[in-house]
């Protein structure tokens, strides 16, 4: 399963791209290629346990 | 190496990190994702003055790739390109299968050179790349058996221990040769003692590069050219030129270093001279 907040997009914020690429729908970003691995759940990367974004806009953050 | 190889005016290898693992076109359009984009970067940078270049590959949508296929395509062009500029490939991987990590030492012909992580950095808030003394010793063997120069990547004074501890673990081929690595998070403080302290705790005979990221990249390679060791700048460490200003190309930053170090009395080695400094086996 994906991060619910992962799209990929050609443009946003004045930034366009040849090829779609991972945007953070909650952090409203293009995120860098290295999380986009985290945001597809890709190896053995979770988006719900690695990414700190995903957390803090569940409520999942630690006190 | 030391001081006294600067005033001997030793040659200095400048590598170029085209592209890296971690952003990407979102941070600076201008960095090379595909591999005819890497080629001809390869090219401008060659032209430059860069006898390396250290080498990542990407997808289409610019995400990671640790593929072989991947790699072959990019040094296919790189050489298509720069023919001549020695071809360094990265191992590192954060997140991905230890198996994953090995791929690209697998092209044909092999990389000259590859990088060995020398142990623990952490990425992001929740993310360790781990980079285990097992994980370093199985990278060292393949990369021994098939005749790649490891370039032992120093992200933190911890990592300088690791360097020592290989050496007692394991015979590497001489010169030994390490990138001492600056910047936030898990890597050494970017301070210019912070450099002097990582080259006086190196095994006798290492031969040092220096790699900072952002801002650093600058005013510590300076250094590390003054200290008659090699350097390592790129879109792959710092995207901007200056403050507030995108890099347009790798080459625009390998451009200001040479003509750094040429002020001050360094010129820099052509590839092949790089790789008798090195001792490449090619």
């Amino acid at each position: 399963m994906t991060c619910p907040y992962l799209e990929y997009r050609g443009e946003s914020g004045g930034k366009q791209f040849d090829h779609e690429r991972a945007y953070c729908s909650a952090a409203e970003r293009f995120v860098q290629p290295m999380r986009a691995d985290i945001c597809n759940d890709r190896y053995d990367l979770n988006h719900e346990e690695h990414c700190e974004i995903y957390r803090e806009h569940t409520g999942e953050v630690e006190s | 190496m030391s001081y006294e190889d600067y005033l001997a005016g030793d040659p200095l290898i400048v590598t170029a990190a085209l592209t890296g693992g971690v952003h990407g076109k979102e941070a600076n359009p201008n960095l090379p994702e595909m591999p005819e984009e890497i080629g001809r970067a390869a090219a401008a940078v060659e032209k430059a003055g860069a006898a390396v270049v250290h080498l990542h590959a990407r997808q289409p949508n610019g995400e990671r790739s640790f593929a072989a296929e991947r790699f072959q395509e990019i040094d296919d062009a790189v050489r298509q390109h720069a023919a001549d500029v020695i071809i360094q490939h990265s191992t590192g991987g954060t997140g991905a299968p230890d198996e994953d990590r090995h791929l690209p030492l697998r092209t044909d012909p092999p990389p000259e050179m590859a990088s060995l992580d020398m142990g623990p950095l952490n990425r992001y808030d929740r993310l360790t790349s781990e980079n285990t003394r097992g994980m370093v010793d199985a990278l060292h063997e393949e990369m021994r058996d098939n005749g790649i120069k490891p370039e032992m990547e120093v992200f933190n004074d911890g990592h300088l221990n690791e360097v020592h501890g290989l050496l007692k673990r394991r015979e590497l081929a001489h010169p030994v040769y390490a990138t001492l690595i600056f910047g936030g998070g898990t890597l050494t403080r970017p301070r210019p003692r912070n450099l002097l302290n990582a080259i006086s705790n190196l095994p006798d005979g290492t031969l040092f590069n220096t790699l900072a990221f952002g801002r650093h990249q600058l005013p510590l390679t300076t250094m590390g050219i003054l200290l008659g060791g090699h350097i390592r700048v790129g879109l792959e460490d710092n995207v901007y030129y200056r403050k507030g200003e995108l890099a347009v190309s790798n080459a625009q930053l390998v451009e200001r270093v040479v003509r750094i170090a040429s002020e001050l009395g360094r010129e820099v080695a052509t590839p092949d001279q790089a790789r008798d400094i090195l001792n490449l086996q090619s």
